[in-house]
């Protein structure tokens, strides 16, 4: 039987869904029977193969031109995109900036925080700019299972692939569905 | 009782004739989500989560407003209905800040519950940007319009049970906010702070400044209780987690408040941050030293004996405490009192009940917004529903703006006369009324039903305990006992050569004491209160007191063993 392609990558985020993704423990020599886990933040291959993966999976939300690549580019090599916590599903806590004028925050990140000194907003062509909001993943490309959960737990993460291995779109309910 | 036949969910039910289609599938043990119902409040109809198909009608149709009608047949959770259902919370969920994750009713809100009974996974239309307001003008808890879904549940309870009418909505469609007054910051307007609006609020957007985050509802534990804030004695719910109390609740189902609290018994007691007394202290050269309870009881026990006595008690104290401490002084020989006193009743005495009922309200000498708060609530509820308020009282009488006549002592005859006319007059008398206004009312003997507010929580306690009341300053005795638990007496020394406090916080009566004997708060004993109708209700110890802290009972006994009293 050949293996199923795994591809994760994040976004806006604070790793606390990848944390959680490892929290499934001992089940991963069991999810490794049926998965080849391709490319990920945390191993060495950091870029989905060209070639494609079939299932994608996004933490974290689209807050600047660099994640809207990532995003783009894991929805076009992947055939299943999972958007996994809250912020790849509603935005999350990243969207907590949508709430503020984007320079004042800009500001008080890198400017006004307490231990900065004569510091300055970077904003060198190089690097990525921020989006005008902060946005979740299916709105910038569609997503075909959403698993809320700030993070979503080992439980409701095993879940969702279980379902997906033996062919089925995940519902969930009960505890798998958390928001916080 | 007519009954009608109806079909829901295939269950045939003999409903009550006038019920809604939510109350027959309720009392049938049917479950249909709400979320701008509430069982204390007028159905409303505003959120829409309770729609149903009901065959031959048109149109989904909201359970909890529709009345069950001869043969309807209701279907709760067809596939429309659910997919209605849904929709309703897609937008609820679009059109404010619902991040959950952030969010301090996380775990407890309604609508985060019926969001995950519909497995809501993803938000189908735009999020919402504009940060609204956050009020945090009042003292006590806080209004987040981010969070809030309009279900003007506050703004019915604030009507309907406090009748204080302080929130409203502005604007409309999307612009609709929850208002106090003529849009002012909640802190600035006819609020009471009462705490109701938060207390059926469904979502975080009333937040409790001293429960957020606090625990949730599977971490914490409640108990039912007696509010010994005045003499009303409504019931409440204790919340409390690791022996800390993380918010008191009113209890829906007790007979005196029916879920009703007052600013005094919903919020004060988590702001109370005197300092504890947590060990038996004796003044040595001026300064007081703790030492063990063997020591303090012993010198106690030994200037009881042979001198000139007094005892005080607070009238916070239980009716259990109050029997103890009579035995304990009665054969002490001690000059014995109560810390409160009673309201003077020349007629039938009545019941809180009563006001609703009363077409003629006369409130004398009370200020029903500062004391007794929670029976000012009803009698501004009588006068919303057409009675009429005669007050006798200063001119600055918190329920001024309710009464139809507002007079003095000096012209209380005329309403007196007045109230007598009515066919179901009630009297709300304050304690330590003048004499003269006392007599004025005796033609209202036979006539009207007279309610006393006593002063003390539990002035009638301490009567039935066969204590005399007083106001405190009158004992004089070369020895006083005073046994204040957690109240704020004033009582002043008046000579006395060695002062025993009983006290649960370091104040002005541990300060003149010579010996201090740690107390229990209220929360933290059992026992019964009787309040100002004469209900005998019951105290429910919520916590347990800090280590080397005995129960008040517990020491009488002590005291009374040392002395060789058999009581
Ligand atoms: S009010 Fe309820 S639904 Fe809204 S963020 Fe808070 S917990 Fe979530
Ligand atoms: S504040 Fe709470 S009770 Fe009032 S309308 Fe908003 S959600 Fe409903
Ligand atoms: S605290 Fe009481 S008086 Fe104030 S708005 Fe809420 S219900 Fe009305
Ligand atoms: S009215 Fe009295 S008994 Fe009721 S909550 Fe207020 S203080 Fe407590
Ligand atoms: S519960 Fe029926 S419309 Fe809100």
């Amino acid at each position: 039987m050949t293996k199923i392609k795994v591809a994760t990558d994040w976004l806006e985020a604070c790793a606390g869904c990848h944390m959680s993704f490892l929290d499934i423990d001992d089940r991963i020599l069991e999810l490794l029977k049926h998965v080849e886990l391709h490319s990920t933040p945390i191993t060495d291959l950091k870029h989905p193969p060209e070639e494609g993966v079939d299932v994608g999976i996004l933490t974290g939300a689209v807050g600047n031109t660099h994640q809207l690549e990532v995003a783009r580019r894991m929805r076009e090599r992947c055939k299943i995109l999972i958007a996994m916590g809250d912020c790849a599903t509603f935005g999350g806590i990243c969207t907590m900036l949508n709430f503020f004028d984007k320079e004042e925050a800009l500001r008080r990140g890198y400017v006004e925080t307490e231990s900065t000194v004569e510091g300055r907003i970077p904003r060198s062509e190089e690097i990525a700019r921020p989006l005008e909001k902060v946005l979740a993943v299916d709105e910038v490309v569609p997503v075909d299972v959403h698993l809320p959960g700030c993070p979503p737990s080992a439980d409701a993460i095993w879940f969702v692939l279980t379902e997906l291995l033996a062919g089925r779109m995940p519902v969930l309910a009960g505890d798998n569905l958390k928001y916080d | 009782m007519t009954k009608v036949q109806i079909t829901i969910d295939g269950q045939k039910i003999a409903a009550e004739a006038g019920s809604t289609v939510l109350e027959a599938a309720r009392e049938a043990g049917l479950d249909i989500p709400t979320l701008c119902h509430h069982p204390a409040l007028s159905n409303w109809g505003a959120c829409r989560i309770c729609l149903v198909e009901i065959e031959r009608q048109r149109a989904l149709q909201t359970a909890c407003t529709f009345p069950v009608t001869e043969g309807m047949v209701v279907h709760t959770e067809s596939e429309k209905v659910v997919a209605a259902r849904k929709f309703v919370l897609q937008l609820l969920f679009s059109e404010r800040n619902h991040y959950c994750m952030y969010c301090q009713m996380s775990g407890d809100c309604e609508l985060q519950s019926l969001a995950y009974r519909y497995g809501l996974t993803e938000w189908p239309y735009p999020r919402p940007v504009e940060p609204l307001a956050v009020d945090a003008t009042r003292q006590y808890f806080v209004m987040d319009h981010n969070r809030c879904i309009l279900c003007r549940r506050c703004v019915r309870a604030c009507a309907e049970l406090v009748a204080n009418h302080t929130l409203g909505v502005r604007e409309r469609g999307i612009h609709s906010m929850i208002t106090a007054d003529l849009n002012v910051p909640m802190g600035e307007s006819s609020c009471i702070q009462c705490g109701t609006c938060l207390q059926v609020c469904p979502t975080g957007a009333l937040m409790d400044l001293k429960s957020a985050y606090r625990g949730r509802e599977t971490q914490v534990e409640r108990t039912r209780s007696t509010c010994v804030g005045c003499s009303i004695g409504c019931g409440i719910e204790l919340v409390s987690r690791a022996n800390h109390l993380v918010r008191i609740e009113g209890d829906w189902d007790a007979e005196v408040n029916k879920g009703l609290l007052c600013v005094v018994g919903r919020f004060e007691p988590l702001f109370d941050d005197r300092q504890r007394v947590t060990q038996p202290l004796v003044r040595r050269r001026g300064l007081l030293e703790p030492c063990e309870w063997d020591e303090a009881l012993g010198l106690v026990a030994e200037k009881l004996s042979g001198d000139s006595l007094a005892a005080l008690i607070t009238t916070r104290a239980t009716n259990e405490t109050m029997t103890q401490f009579g035995r304990l002084f009665r054969s002490l020989g001690a000059e014995m009192a109560a810390v409160g006193s009673l309201a003077p009743a020349p007629g039938a005495e009545g019941r809180l009940t009563d006001l609703a009922e009363a077409d003629v309200i006369l409130v004398v000498g009370a200020d029903l917004k500062k004391d007794h708060q929670v029976a000012g609530a009803f009698v501004r509820r009588a006068v919303d529903r057409g009675a009429r308020l005669a007050l006798v009282a200063d001119a600055d009488n918190g329920l001024a703006s309710y009464a139809t006549w507002h007079v003095g002592f000096d012209q209380m005859d005329s309403l007196v006369g007045m109230a007598a006319q009515a066919s179901r007059p009630v009297v709300v008398c304050a304690a330590d009324l003048p004499a003269e206004a006392e007599a004025a009312l005796a033609p209202l003997a036979g006539k009207a039903s007279f309610l006393g507010l006593s002063r003390g929580s539990n002035s009638r306690g301490a009567v039935a305990a066969g204590l005399p009341l007083s106001r405190g300053g009158e004992a004089s005795a070369r020895v006083l006992y005073i046994l204040a638990e957690d109240d704020r007496l004033h009582i002043p020394r008046n000579g006395a050569g060695f002062v025993v406090a009983q006290a649960s916080y370091v104040g002005p009566l541990t300060d003149m004491a010579d010996v201090v004997l740690p107390a229990p708060i209220w929360a933290e004993q059992s026992g019964h209160v009787t309040n100002t109708e004469g209900r005998v209700q019951s105290v429910q110890a919520a916590l347990t007191p800090p280590e080397n802290v005995w129960p008040t009972v517990k020491v009488l006994k002590t005291l009374a063993g040392r002395l060789n009293l058999a009581l």
